[in-house]
């Protein structure tokens, strides 16, 4: 019960927050909002028994993704609100789009008992060990694809930061 | 292990490759686009060697003779590719960087072929992931060329675009059926609205990957500013592996809705050819058209699928096959001009036949296969796909299609008549090409002649192809 | 139960405040004995009360705050700088079990099953208050102290996880208290990690932002770095959380390496189970003394690196050591099984 509190509470952080990312006049904001709403999202794993996910989530998102946000717009001091004012017609379109959009999820959800959708949940799976008995055993190639992928994205990263040859 | 050879070999070659990058001093550099080309051509070869399919991984992973033979011809054109692009990358300005182009290519490569062994969609999208994302640097290689940077961010953000709308329907898929894995997915996948739904997210982001209208508006401009080698890797091999993969998924995993998912088509199918079609004719930069061309190509790959039928694969198998040697022609030749020269627009042509008469012919062949003109092959390839359509009774999209091509036959003539007929007061000077760069045009021309004549190759598809019915 | 952890969590945050109170004075008596002269002698015996008379002189500073700054990130800067690292210590075990009446109360706080991740991760989220408030002060020396502090952090952040992932692949456990109980008596991870240990020495300088790798501050260049426009109790917090970080970063790495509260033969004396705790703490708090000291002594007597020379040191250095360090564990490890 009180489990179900921290829930709607870290959704509505989550939610605001993540709204707020989007509303923020100042880059900065956006990015800080984004940071607190990998938090609220570490939240709801730490409810769901997954310390080791939510810590890593942390880590990874807020302490290495987000600091380097943070630090290229800091670096490019993107202090001001540049937005080239949009034709009336963009504006018009995307909001009939966004409410066709959120007409569609509505009619296909609203139709849908969301309660017949129940997978065993199993209380252990976010523990640390049964992690890592699953990623590899049953994960073990997607896990091994997504090395690969590091390695490649590392390539390019490499590619990218090459000095120009004169 | 032999089941998962294609992509070991690979990775194997990839790993050679970055070691030898470690390894050799930086004055020998330039060699390593020797070995690249060798390697690959290894492992083109042990490629066609028979090998026993199965599935690893408890079902995450599976192979069949089809799939064997889709990451053949997806080899072949990236060897193409690779032979194409030696010439580029001796310039002095890309010397540095050669191992690290081939390497990303090869990784896209990887992604592909585990795409397109995926059985579940977990590996397919991790697939698709290391097939986009090593692309998006590649595009943006001249990266202090103001385009290519451009083409790089372009790419990179309308991919992530892709990638996370594709993510959504499949979360909507993964929660409504429970699993991820294609075979269970398939018998759970029974049309409720949910499901519906997550299938149209889940086609509007591969929409976005083989370039459909309305998902299209990437494809001109990462075409033109990107390499022009990347732009032909683009949209023959990275267009090619994601419409097997789709054609596949299509015909099994989505097998009870082909009416719904038909009907999607028929309507894109008709978007893509037109707009594909009308933006090409205005076009004056040969990159761009190009990229209009190939979304129209696009559309027309999707008129096999929605034959539905064992012929139907095989044409949209047999089409790319075609267009992959079609397009890396048209693109070869316009790489090797716009490397020699700069230049890149249609009137820059003007007069070619004059003082290049070899490339004038062979970028005309590659345009007539492209149109559709007897006797080369996209010819063979259109006409099948219009009868896959046909055969399923769609004749009024046919017609359209057929209608289509005329329109097609007369941009395509445009480029022709400048190289042929105009003259010009400053033609592109006459130069010799290349070990490379001539081997690169001798195999698609041959591509072009040897699919469209021999018939066992449309047989063996054939033979390995199957339907929905 | 939960009236111990009360007691326990105030203690510990009663004892790391003190603790870095009496850093500051330590440290300018230090660093007197290093440049040959007294220290701070003045404000009650051997200077002893000095540090209160710097907190009451910070307290009563005048509040200035920036007319172009982000007023609200501008107080939210020190004030998640210090609450960031008093967060660190609720893992950190601080003694063995102390019986009370018949029941058995653990001396850490919180024993969570992943110690050594929460670690990370609030060190990994300790930037944030250096980079608010150096951004929020609007100020380009505070900016590029911020801009140089996160930079730092990250990269040097990498060296030090994976220098502790040799202690997990030893241990076996995320768990501090595991990893604490498998170095009983001299059985202490450093013989073992020699390398390891030194690059997490290395990299606890850089994250606590201490000389050598001061420079989000470095006031040669930068005036005050970060802390350029603050003044008061906010600059106090930014300087005290220093301290604060210091002496917990002694603590983690009194705990992985140096086998935290265990030393040869206090299990030896027969004491009762409560003096036994006791005089571990002790053992605990000497260790962490020791690595004050050392921090003290660095900054005392090394120069600054340039900025380049650091990032230098932390990705071609540190990071290839670090991972040839987990390769040889990791065959070492193979092998013994």
């Amino acid at each position: 019960m009180f489990s179900n509190y921290i829930f709607y509470f870290l959704s509505a952080l989550a939610l605001y927050s993540s709204v707020m990312v989007l509303l923020s006049k100042k880059p900065i904001h956006s990015v800080l909002y984004l940071t607190l709403t990998f938090f609220a999202i570490g939240g709801h794993y730490i409810l769901l028994n997954a310390q080791f996910l939510a810590i890593v989530h942390i880590i990874v998102y807020a302490g290495a993704i987000m600091v380097l946000f943070l630090f290229t717009v800091m670096l490019l001091n993107l202090n001001k609100e540049e937005r080239s004012p949009k034709p009336i017609w963009v504006k018009a379109a995307a909001i009939l789009a966004g409410i066709m959009l959120g007409l569609v999820l509505i009619g296909v959800f609203r139709g849908y008992d969301l309660r017949l959708i129940q997978h065993p949940m199993e209380s252990q799976i976010g523990l640390v060990k049964e992690l890592g008995k699953i990623l590899y055993r049953d994960y073990m190639l997607p896990f091994e694809v997504s090395s690969i992928l590091f390695l490649t994205a590392m390539v390019g990263a490499v590619l990218l930061g090459k000095k120009e040859q004169i | 292990m032999l089941i998962m050879r294609h992509e070991l070999l690979l990775i194997a070659i990839t790993v050679i490759l970055l070691l030898v990058e470690i390894f050799l001093p930086g004055d020998k550099k330039s060699r390593v686009i020797t070995l690249a080309i060798l390697l690959m051509t290894a492992v083109l070869i042990l490629g066609f060697v028979p090998g026993p399919s199965g599935t690893l991984f408890g079902g995450m992973y599976q192979t069949t003779a089809l799939i064997s033979m889709l990451k053949n011809i997806l080899n072949i054109g990236a060897l193409i590719v690779m032979i194409q692009s030696a010439d580029w990358l001796r310039k002095p300005e890309n010397k540095e960087k050669i191992s690290e182009y081939y390497i990303l290519l090869l990784s896209t490569l990887i992604g592909m072929q585990y795409m397109l062994s995926s059985g579940d969609f977990l590996m397919f999208y991790l697939g698709l992931e290391l097939a986009t994302i090593p692309l998006a640097a590649l595009a943006a290689f001249e990266r202090f060329k103001e385009k290519s940077a451009e083409a790089g961010v372009k790419f990179i953000f309308s991919s992530a675009l892709s990638s996370g709308i594709l993510l959504y329907g499949l979360s909507m898929i993964y929660g409504t059926t429970g699993t991820l894995y294609f075979a269970e997915v398939g018998p759970a996948f029974t049309g409720t609205p949910l499901q519906v739904l997550g299938f149209i997210f889940f086609f509007a982001g591969m929409a976005f990957k083989i370039s459909l209208v309305p998902f299209h508006l990437w494809t001109a401009d990462v075409y033109e500013g990107a390499p022009v080698n990347i732009s032909s890797y683009l949209s023959v091999v990275s267009k090619g592996a994601a419409a097997f993969i789709l054609t596949i998924l299509l015909f099994t995993v989505f097998s009870k809705i082909a009416l719904m998912w038909s009907n999607v088509l028929y309507i894109i199918i008709i978007l893509t050819i037109t707009m594909g079609n009308l933006f090409a004719i205005r076009q004056q930069n040969l990159k761009r058209f190009l990229a209009f061309s190939s979304i129209a190509q696009a559309g027309f790959i999707l008129l096999g699928i929605i034959g539905q039928s064992q012929y139907g694969m095989t044409t949209v198998i047999y089409f790319v096959l075609v267009y992959i040697f079609s397009n890396l022609g048209a693109f070869g030749v316009v790489s090797i001009i716009s490397n020699r020269t700069g230049c890149e627009t249609i009137n820059d042509y003007d007069g070619l036949y004059r003082t290049n008469p070899r490339l004038a012919m062979m970028m005309m062949l590659s345009l007539f296969s492209l149109a559709g003109i007897p006797p080369v092959a996209g010819f063979f390839g259109k006409f099948f796909l219009f009868a896959a359509a046909a055969n399923h009774g769609l004749y009024i999209l046919v017609l359209i299609a057929i209608i289509n091509t005329i329109i097609s036959l007369y941009y395509y003539l445009l480029v022709i008549k400048a190289m042929f007929l105009n003259r010009s007061d400053r033609p592109i000077p006459k130069f010799k090409s290349d070990f490379y760069t001539s081997l690169g045009l001798i195999l698609c021309l041959a591509g072009i002649f040897a699919v469209g004549i021999a018939s066992t190759i449309f047989e063996a598809i054939n033979g390995l192809s199957f339907g929905l019915y | 139960m939960l009236i111990f952890k009360t007691i326990l969590a105030s203690a510990i945050l009663l004892l790391s405040l003190v603790v870095a109170m009496y850093s500051t004075l330590i440290e300018r008596k230090i660093a007197g004995f290093f440049q040959d002269r007294l220290g701070p002698n003045r404000a009650g015996p051997w200077g002893l009360l000095q540090p209160l008379a710097d907190g009451i002189k910070l307290f009563f500073k005048e509040e200035f705050m920036p007319n172009t700054a982000d007023k609200f990130l501008y107080i939210l800067g020190p004030s998640l700088t210090m609450l960031i690292a008093c967060l660190t210590s609720a893992v950190i075990p601080w003694g063995p079990d102390i019986v009370i009446n018949g029941q058995v109360f653990s001396l850490q706080m919180a024993d969570v099953n992943i110690g050594i991740l929460y670690i990370f991760a609030i060190v990994s989220i300790g930037v944030y208050g250096i980079m608010i408030g150096g951004w929020a002060s609007n100020n380009k020396y505070a900016l590029l102290g911020a801009v140089r502090a996160s930079s730092q952090m990250i990269s040097y952040e990498l060296a030090m996880s994976l220098s502790i992932i040799t202690i997990v692949m030893m241990s076996g456990s995320l768990s501090m208290r595991d990893i604490v109980n498998q170095q009983q008596g001299f059985n202490w991870n450093i013989w073992y990690q020699p390398l390891g240990f030194i690059i997490f020495l290395i990299c606890a300088f850089a994250e606590t932002n201490r000389s050598p790798f001061d420079l989000p501050e470095c006031e040669t260049e930068l005036v005050g770095g970060y802390h350029t426009e603050y003044s008061s109790m906010k600059l106090g917090f930014y300087l005290f959380s220093e301290y604060i970080n210091m002496f917990i970063s002694g603590a983690v790495m009194a705990t992985l390496f140096l086998g935290g509260y265990h030393f040869p033969f206090i299990d030896k004396l027969g004491l009762s189970p409560n003096a036994f705790a006791f005089v571990s703490f002790l053992v605990l708090f000497a260790k962490i003394t020791f690595f004050g000291f050392i921090f003290m002594w660095v900054r005392w007597t090394l120069p600054r690196f340039r900025y380049d020379q650091l990032m230098r040191l932390g990705w071609k250095a540190l990071i290839p050591l670090a991972i040839l360090n987990v390769l040889i564990t990791g065959v070492v490890i193979l092998l013994n099984q």
